[in-house]
């Protein structure tokens, strides 16, 4: 059987054609195992974990107010605002993101702690609000991070009993 | 979440509790007065708490260790510092064990570890506080 010249590109064409399918498929089959064999991709938006870092933050920075006004619980106060700095760092070796070089909201709220036990107070119902923000991310938290963030709840209950 | 891995998890706070029950008897024969009570209150907590863990691996047909006959302590407890010391003591090890439990479990298992965590660390605080142990508090309990 004789085949053309032109006959002979025709089927050099087609076997150019298939060969350039399969190595499309091959290359998104190889896109694909890089999905599932590396590092996922961070999800868009903030980390879940950021506001409880901003909240670390919040309250570390309201001991540090506090402190500043009445100087004389400095002793009392300095190990649980070095706490909620810890936390902050901490945190920070999970979220993998630099922090935010801007002060979080809620640092205002610490700008008059009147007389000591009116502070004390107000750290005692920041630090249980915290510690309620802090059990919900842990109860919703993936297995890696559940440790890290409810002992950060916890830390934050012993934090309000030694305040009481 | 493997329901091993969570199995094995509770089973070693239910290990923990069972040695904390044993540890604080050992305290409360040291403590008397408000620190009796609370070691008492306290052992009373646990043993809930290793009742309850006790019920649901049993029920998830998971193996559940038993107490030992006793166990070693970490110091001698020879009076009533070293007592409150060894109080100390039971309620960071839970504590550390029931935060290891966390990252093993999910919905009511987790919930179930996380108040655990939370209970033995404020009383570890408590405890610090009565021994004199400054600062009272940690910050990864």
């Amino acid at each position: 059987m004789r085949i053309s010249a032109e006959q002979q590109t025709y089927r050099r064409r087609a076997v150019i054609v298939t060969l350039a399918g399969v190595g499309a498929a091959v290359a998104s089959g190889t896109a694909g195992c890089g999905l599932l064999d590396r590092k996922p991709t961070p999800p868009p938006g903030p980390d879940p974990l950021e506001p409880l870092r901003a909240q670390a933050a919040a309250l570390a920075r309201q001991y540090d107010a506090t402190i500043a006004a009445i100087p004389a619980l400095a002793t009392r106060l300095t190990p649980l605002r070095d706490a909620h700095l810890t936390h902050v760092v901490e945190l920070g070796k999970l979220i993998a993101t630099a922090a935010p070089s801007v002060p979080a909201a809620g640092a205002s709220a610490s700008a008059a702690p009147g007389t000591p036990a009116s502070a004390l107070a107000a750290l005692r119902t920041a630090e249980l609000a915290g510690q309620a923000d802090a059990t919900a991310a842990c109860l919703s938290a993936p297995a890696a991070r559940a440790g890290l963030v409810g002992s950060i709840a916890a830390c934050r209950a012993t934090h309000a009993a030694v305040l009481a | 979440m493997a329901v091993n891995e969570a199995d094995s998890r509770l089973a070693a706070a239910l290990a923990a509790e069972h040695a904390a029950i044993f540890g604080y008897g050992v305290a409360g024969a040291r403590l008397d007065g408000a620190a009796l009570d609370a070691a008492r209150a306290a052992e009373a907590v646990h043993r809930v708490r290793r009742d309850a863990l006790l019920t649901r691996l049993v029920s998830a047909g998971a193996t559940a260790p038993p107490a030992e006959p006793a166990y070693a302590l970490p110091f001698p407890v020879t009076d009533a510092g070293s007592a409150l010391r060894l109080a100390v003591h039971l309620e960071e090890r839970t504590a550390a064990v029931w935060r290891h439990a966390l990252g093993g479990t999910d919905g009511d298992q987790r919930k179930l570890a996380l108040d655990a965590l939370v209970d033995c660390a404020v009383r570890a605080t408590r405890w610090r506080i009565v021994a004199g142990v400054s600062p009272a508090t940690v910050p990864l309990p």
